[in-house]
């Protein structure tokens, strides 16, 4: 992956971006933080944070006024949370840190006056380890000392002059003159002029203002080597923080020049900036700023009062949205980052590889995100370069495409002109789920298409999403080259299609076969005689792949209209619809976060929920969700109570149903008898034994093919204390153990079944060690 | 779901083939381009490996995904 890829994705997601109250402070001042450190009353270490971006703590924290507030989001509620005052909490309870200063530089600095920002100016040049010397003729602190004693203590200033010294601040007397200005050009290296100290004033030392009027950015002054504060100078409203700012910045550029840096280059981030971040106020409860006992004296406990009403400004929409990216504990940037490492692991455990596989790219994180950044597509990218750089592990999507395998595979997947019909003007698209888990309703649905539509054919194949989604692009060519083949074998005909991911993916890979939704056909067709409606209300569900499908979306509602069904609609549904876990195979993948997946959206209702996705009917059942499919109501097969419960099919029984769907089909409809192509044993399974071989995708083909095994070589193992027999197969890239018992009547009572991936030598069967290409694999037909 | 694995002991069990009783041997078992060298029981005469479900699910399923992401 290309690092401007990953660039270009970290820019989009917001989350690390600094809050307001940070980006609008002229010293960056990181309050959030502070304020929470504050809530829980630890001054110490707030403190400690304050001085990372505030000079000279011990009297400049009592005189901040909180420009931050206005930009505070809780203002938008009811007040900003108050930082002022916890700074002054911050150096009232916190303990002073010690700073150690920078080793001596060997370079001087004068600073003329005794003011704040000279004091300001002075502590951040000492810090840096120059030696900074400051000349004043009036008190120490300048105006300061005309402050309120409440507003700010005299034992602070004490305090500031001990923090001065600890980084070898020496302060002297002195009157200022242009000779004395002279002088110290010639033995100091740069001289800050503290104009807040109205002791003095330009033309005492022989200069004009203009002369000494100061950059904004880098207050250096037309003179070279003079720079002069404070930043704001002149005017009643004249603030301290901006007076700090100012002076932290000249001694920014002082301390670049001494070092021999440009003092203007790259700075623009030290002004203020409104920020990128975005946070909701959706759940934030209005929570008014206490009054204060004594504005000037506030308590530990008024503090932590203050501090808890900090609404710790994040983003997290989409994190708090998707139980994925919940999942794994992070947001996109970090995700991005990780995925980003894990492409570029040379040697050692590329630990993402399940996190990458366990997205289900239904693309939800996109619409909510305020730049549209795409978990889903970046993954997808990722998936492409593992795939292609033979880094993706076999496991995650081998079964999932052999599943794809087995529907396209002559024996099951065919295709039909109408019956006594030489040509089809429309053709059926059921996809590979529908006829795996409603077949009757899939034949019914036909029929009702044939008998107002008139020539309508029908083709039954995997339309190659699953490929897409496992990041193969070869195989998802050569599956949607196939569909395409065959559309063109049947006259070009429009396209009815069922299922919304074969719709996007004929929308994204075979843009050039026209099609309409089943639904969108349905809508426009008299309502089926057979239609119920449920006695109440239905939660509908919105497959991810309709997300984008606004037509599809209304039609279906507009069917269940026809039928008088009522329905309530999702908070987070239509185009905010979210995924069953189905989607971008990741419940294939990892069945533990598809299972979330699937959770997580049956709590969005308490009703029983309908859908016109097999999968998503089938994946919300399959965590006990009562569900329907549309077709379900249009061409009910029993109650609708029991379509409601009706269990999803397991992976063998769906194999099982398609092909059983063909025979039916063929047979009701052209009257087509096939034979039996598969020749069975008798097995016996318990019922508390199938759960298991379907969490270990074990599928009772596989068991059959390791019985017929066992009864042509004869059984690998025996245990003559118990009459139980062991054997094992490889017929692909796992193998899979049988253990099993003989019944009297010669059938197999089957104990247990198991599978692993790696070798053992001898062992039967066809499958190598490292996985053979899926492209390969599909070409011969695949297992069946 | 996670599914309950349950153990088989070597203990008892012959091979098939020969009738002989399973023992701990050197085998060589290969994923990924890897092999490793572990003792497990097998025919003494074929060689043919037992391989119970614990193994199957405990220490293989481990080092596959060790391997696969590699």
């Amino acid at each position: 992956m290309q690092q401007q890829t990953l660039k270009q994705f970290e820019a989009q997601c917001i989350q690390d971006e600094p809050p307001a109250c940070q980006t609008m402070c002229p010293l960056h001042v990181e309050a959030r933080s502070i304020a929470a450190l504050a809530g829980q009353g630890k001054w110490n270490d707030a403190r400690k944070l304050l001085e990372r971006s505030m000079p000279l703590v011990s009297v400049s924290a009592y005189l901040c006024e909180g420009p931050c507030r206005d930009h505070c989001r809780r203002a938008e509620l009811d007040e900003g949370v108050n930082l002022p005052m916890l700074e002054r909490l911050c150096v009232m309870n916190g303990r002073a840190v010690k700073t150690m200063p920078l080793p001596p530089s060997g370079k001087k600095v004068a600073i003329a006056g005794g003011g704040l920002s000279s004091l300001a100016v002075a502590w951040e040049l000492g810090r840096k380890g120059h030696l900074a010397t400051i000349f004043h003729s009036g008190p120490i602190g300048g105006g300061l000392n005309w402050l309120d004693e409440k507003r700010l203590p005299r034992e602070a200033l004490t305090a500031a002059l001990g923090q001065l010294s600890s980084v070898r601040v020496t302060v002297e007397t002195h009157s200022f003159s242009k000779d004395w200005l002279n002088e110290i050009l010639e033995n100091f290296n740069a001289v800050y002029l503290g104009l807040d100290d109205e002791t003095f004033t330009p033309a005492d030392l022989g200069l004009s203002e203009s002369q000494v009027f100061p950059d904004y950015l880098t207050m250096g002054t037309s003179l070279e080597r003079v720079f002069a504060g404070p930043a704001d100078s002149g005017g009643q409203g004249r603030l301290f923080i901006n007076q700090l700012a100012g002076a932290k910045r000249a001694a920014g550029s002082i301390d670049r020049i001494l070092q021999g840096v440009s003092a203007a280059s790259a700075r623009d981030m030290e002004d203020i900036y409104p920020t990128r971040l975005y946070t909701s106020l959706e759940e934030i409860e209005v929570c008014h700023e206490q009054l204060l006992a004594d504005k000037w004296q506030p308590t530990d406990a008024e503090g932590r009062a203050e501090g808890a009403r900090c609404i710790q400004c994040q983003c997290l929409e989409c994190v708090k949205r998707c139980i994925f990216l919940k999942h794994y504990k992070g947001y996109p940037k970090k995700y991005g980052r990780e995925i980003y490492n894990n492409l570029s692991v040379v040697h050692g455990q590329r630990r993402a590889n399940t996190m990458i596989n366990s997205c289900a790219q239904c693309g939800l994180c996109r619409e909510i995100c305020p730049l549209d950044a795409d978990m889903g597509d970046f993954t997808a990218k990722a998936r492409r370069e593992m795939t292609a750089t033979n880094r993706m592990p076999p496991s995650a999507h081998e079964f999932a495409l052999e599943d794809m395998v087995y529907s396209n595979h002559p024996s099951v997947a065919f295709t039909r002109h109408a019956p006594g019909a030489g040509k089809s003007e429309w053709l059926f698209f059921p996809g590979c789920q529908l006829p795996a888990t409603l077949p009757e309703a899939t034949m019914s649905v036909y029929q009702h298409l044939r008998a107002n539509l008139g020539e309508v054919g029908f083709l039954m194949s995997c339309c190659g999403a699953p490929a897409k989604w496992s990041g193969r692009p070869r195989l998802t060519g050569s599956v949607a080259g196939a569909i395409k083949t065959k559309w063109q074998e049947m006259g070009r005909p429009k396209m009815i299609l069922a299922c919304s991911s074969c719709a996007l993916f004929f929308k994204e890979e075979l843009a050039a076969i026209p099609y309409s939704t089943l639904w969108d056909v349905l809508a426009e067709l008299p309502a089926p005689p057979s239609s119920l409606a449920a006695p109440t209300a239905l939660a509908l569900h919105d497959p991810c792949a309709a997300r984008h499908d606004e037509k599809t979306r209304n039609s279906v509602r507009q069917l269940l209209k026809n039928i008088g069904q009522l329905i309530e609609e999702l908070p987070l549904g239509g185009q905010l619809t979210r995924c069953c876990g189905y989607g971008g195979l990741a419940s294939a993948a990892n069945p533990e976060v598809g299972e979330l997946y699937a959770m997580d959206r049956a709590k969005d209702t308490g009703l029983v929920m309908a859908s016109y996705c097999a999968m998503c009917r089938d994946k919300l059942r399959e965590v006990e969700k009562p569900s329907l499919h549309l077709l379900d109501l249009l061409f009910p097969g029993g109650s609708i109570e029991d379509a409601a419960s009706r269990p999803a099919p397991g992976i063998s029984d769906r194999q099982e149903a398609r092909l059983n769907f063909r025979r039916a089909i063929l047979s009701e409809i052209w009257n087509e008898t096939e034979p039996s192509s598969m020749e069975n044993l008798k097995i016996n399974i318990d019922e508390a034994l199938l759960p298991v071989l379907e969490s270990r995708r074990i599928l009772r083909s596989d068991i059959q093919d390791v019985l017929k095994e066992a009864r042509d070589n004869g059984p690998q193992f025996f245990n003559p204390d118990s009459d139980v027999y062991l054997t094992s197969l490889r017929p692909r890239q796992v193998t899979f153990w049988v253990q099993y018992t003989m019944a009297d009547d010669g059938s197999y009572n089957i104990h247990d079944a198991y599978c692993h991936r790696m070798v053992a030598p001898a062992t039967p069967g066809q499958g190598a060690d490292s996985p053979a290409s899926l492209e390969g694999y599909a070409a011969k037909g695949g297992r069946i | 779901m996670k599914a309950e694995v349950r153990e088989i002991k070597a203990e008892g069990w012959v091979c098939g083939k020969c009738q002989e009783p399973l023992r701990q041997l050197p085998v060589e078992i290969t994923y990924m381009g890897s092999s490793f060298q572990v003792e497990l029981p097998r025919c003494p005469v074929c060689g043919f490996t037992f391989i119970p479900p614990d193994l199957a699910y405990g220490k293989m399923r481990e080092v596959e995904k060790l391997l696969e992401d590699k």
